[in-house]
């Protein structure tokens, strides 16, 4: 007893000495009051090296939970993230709604032209309506080219294609083998699935399939960023990667190995002429084909319009075009997201024949066109057809009729 | 050196066998300083908790991460509450297997069941106070058995929740923890050691039939309790450091309703058993009556078995009261082994 009290007093006192230690050494917690909620978080603690995701959500208005959720106050790993949304993605959209909605960001009305979240829910891309239903008609479990599933259950009340709603494809449920394989090895492409294993295929799920490039940087590495400038080097993680032999319905995956644009662009059965391999995907395909319009589709030809004549016109027409005249156009928006053309009120853009603006391309003073890569900011100049020796038929204006003359053969 | 107010608090002298560590294992007086433990950590929380719902759980996390030391004392009081009733159950199986609980201590004995389950009862309604997500099915469970005593349950549901649903329960959980239990348990605490006292003291067999006769100052038996408190206070400290308090995202009752009960979900470990049990069938039954009954049997044993033996007092394993021990023994295992099998 007699040496027993000292000897655990001074334990007690070494074990303060280790509580002031190991307390010591807790980093200090760093406090970031984000503009838009007004309360604190210290995610930045640990996430300080992050960079900025993009120029239109700064951290010091957004902050990071109004996006990814967790908890806000918590500086142990684990319970910070247990409440994030859609893990180190949200903009999964299982969880897109909680994280990017909202009527003054993604999910508004469609006369702010806010209502993102609906078009990308209702497109081909997510819905995968005209894959499953081809496969179901061809095999014999629907009668005709109809689209009556999606990858999930959508609706669409205000459709003007008259497709109501898609049901969830559900293979298991499906009398067909052929079906029940397609469903297995064949829904790895849509905008929700996690994409095949291997680098080429690498991408995130979500709005972050597009908007989130990870095709330029390492495979592991996941980038933190937001952008419209996107290139088709991100397209082609899911388009352009082989084909799908249906007698076996397997994906059969492109064999050659692409060592330039023009043949990592496409396969080397197709013809196509330069700027179709010059360009990138979203310098020509525009936001209505690629996000959706807001209409449930059933077929991917339904929502493709983009043709030759819309940039460069035909021998009877010029292509259409538009003065910007209002300082709210949405030209000036997408032209503020990715500065390459410095649009100024009174430029002349050309649009499409549904009225969306290829913003990228100017009207020069003389009649000529400029456009500038979206990804690239290469700059390239062009003249309508009009008036050149050009021998097309104005009534047939797909693309292989212009191949005809204009292709590159690889 | 005088002795001062705290060896005054003792007797002057106490059988020096009885006073061994390997005879009572000291967990009487090591329960009364985890009381105070518990107490001082616990005041010092209320400085930062928030008792309502949108509040609560943040409130907990800023404790736990930007207070200083607040980790400390929020583990410090988890650990302790937890220790507590691991040695109050050590502290009652002690009376038991020693035969301490015969007259005069028979009304003591009483107080001390009384302070166990308060001590329950305020480890439950501490952990309601966390007012997380892992919460909220306990605390369903735990108010609608109250729901199912016949007569008096639904009065009896809203002296618990404050209300007729769980919305108000944070609020009413926390007065029970800071006031309503907590004045119950230091009244009956001060009576439960002055009884002790009272009673004679440590139980011992009378001087005519002791061995051992042999006894210790107030001094030593100060030494040796300071002692104790130090290597507990180590334990506590070491405890705290590497086994943080749980913590978990805040939950809103409105949305942690879900059409079914999710898989894992765990009652507080020491309602493992109770949980267990009620997968056998009808709440009442298997959630209040035996567990009341086991109770009452509890608090029955001085009366209905008989006396030990005067040569028995204070002995480990005497005869006299084998029946007494061997039922309580099985209690105890039954209820280990519920808890064990749970999780």
């Amino acid at each position: 007893m007699r040496r027993l009290l000292p000897l655990f007093s001074f334990l007690f006192f070494l074990t303060f000495l280790l509580v002031w230690y190991l307390d010591a050494r807790q980093p200090d917690p760093v406090e970031l009051i984000p503009t838009l909620t007004g309360q604190p978080e210290y995610c930045i603690t640990c996430h300080a090296d992050l960079p900025e995701i993009s120029p239109s959500h700064p951290v010091k208005t957004f902050g990071c939970v109004s996006c990814h959720g967790g908890e806000r106050l918590a500086l142990d790993a684990d319970l910070a993230h247990s409440t994030m949304r859609g893990g180190a993605n949200p903009s999964d959209l299982t969880v897109v709604e909680e994280s990017c909605g909202g009527s003054n960001c993604h999910s508004g009305s469609e006369a702010n032209d806010r209502h993102h979240i609906q078009r990308v829910m209702t497109s081909i891309q997510s819905t995968y309506a005209g894959a499953i239903a081809n496969i179901r008609y061809t095999f014999g479990a629907q009668p005709d080219l109809n689209a009556r599933f999606g990858i999930y259950t959508v609706t669409d009340e205000e459709t003007k294609t008259g497709i109501k709603s898609l049901s969830a494809f559900d293979p298991a449920s499906e009398e067909n083998s052929f079906i029940q394989q397609f469903g297995a090895n064949c829904l790895t492409c849509h905008i929700n699935a996690a994409p095949r294993e291997g680098e080429a295929y690498a991408r995130q799920t979500g709005c972050a399939a597009c908007h989130s490039p990870t095709s330029l940087s390492s495979s592991e590495e996941k980038q933190h960023s937001l952008t419209t400038a996107i290139p088709y080097a991100q397209c082609n993680t899911c388009h352009n990667r082989g084909n799908y032999d249906l007698r076996t319905m397997t994906f059969v995956e492109r064999t050659d190995q692409p060592t330039n644009r023009l043949q990592d662009y496409y396969q080397p059965i197709a013809q196509f002429t330069k700027c179709e391999y010059t360009l990138d995907c979203v310098d020509c395909h525009t936001r209505n084909e690629a996000m959706g319009n807001g209409d449930l589709h059933a077929n991917k030809k339904d929502i493709q319009y983009i043709q030759c004549k819309t940039c460069h016109g035909t021998l009877d027409e010029l292509p259409l075009t538009k003065t910007l005249t209002d300082p709210n156009d949405i030209a000036f928006k997408l032209d503020f997201l990715n500065p390459i053309m410095d649009l100024k009120l009174g430029d002349t853009i050309i649009i499409t024949e549904q009225g969306e603006p290829i913003w990228n391309a100017r009207q020069l003073s003389d009649g000529t066109f400029e456009i500038v890569g979206k990804a690239t900011r290469e700059h390239f100049n062009f003249r309508p057809v009009m008036g050149t020796a050009c021998e097309q038929n104005p009534n047939e204006q797909e693309s292989r009729y212009c191949h005809e003359c204009h292709a590159v053969e690889k | 050196m005088r002795p001062s107010f705290f060896h005054h608090l003792h007797p002057p002298t106490i059988p020096a066998a009885q006073a061994r560590w390997r005879h009572t294992l000291g967990a009487g007086g090591t329960a009364v300083f985890l009381m105070l433990v518990i107490g001082v950590t616990g005041i010092l929380e209320m400085f930062y908790y928030a008792p309502n719902p949108q509040e609560a759980a943040l409130s907990v996390q800023t404790i736990a991460y930007h207070v200083p030391f607040g980790w400390l004392i929020r583990n410090l009081h988890y650990w302790s509450a937890q220790a507590l009733i691991v040695v109050s159950a050590i502290h009652f199986l002690r009376v038991i297997f020693t035969a301490a609980y015969g007259s005069p201590r028979r009304f003591n004995y009483l107080l001390g069941l009384a302070l166990f389950v308060l001590s329950l009862m305020l480890d439950f309604t501490g952990y309601i106070l966390r007012w997380d997500v892992d919460i909220y099915y306990p605390l369903l469970t735990g108010t609608n058995l109250i729901k199912t005593i016949p007569l008096v349950g639904d009065f009896l549901f809203r002296i618990a929740v404050g209300g007729d649903s769980l919305e108000t329960a944070l609020l009413r959980f926390y007065t029970w923890h800071i006031f309503g239990l907590t004045i119950l348990i230091v009244i009956l605490g001060f009576w439960h050691a002055f009884r002790v006292r009272r009673d004679g003291g440590i139980a011992v067999p009378p001087p005519t039939l002791r061995v051992h006769t042999e006894r210790i100052s107030r001094n030593e038996l100060v030494r040796r309790e300071v002692l104790a408190m130090l290597i507990v206070s180590i334990i506590l400290i070491l405890l705290s450091i590497f086994f943080p308090a749980p913590i978990a995202p805040a939950m809103s009752v409105r949305e942690a309703v879900r059409e079914s009960v999710p898989e894992s979900v765990y009652a507080p470990w020491f309602f493992l058993w109770v949980q267990q049990m009620l997968k056998w069938g009808d709440p009442l039954t298997f959630g209040v009556l035996i567990p009341l009954g086991i109770l009452t049997f509890l608090a029955i044993i001085p009366y209905i078995f008989p006396k030990p033996a005067d040569a028995d007092i204070g002995n480990w394993f005497p005869k006299s009261n084998r029946a007494a021990q061997v039922i309580v023994g099985l209690i105890g295992l039954f209820i280990l082994i519920l808890t064990l099998v749970n999780k």
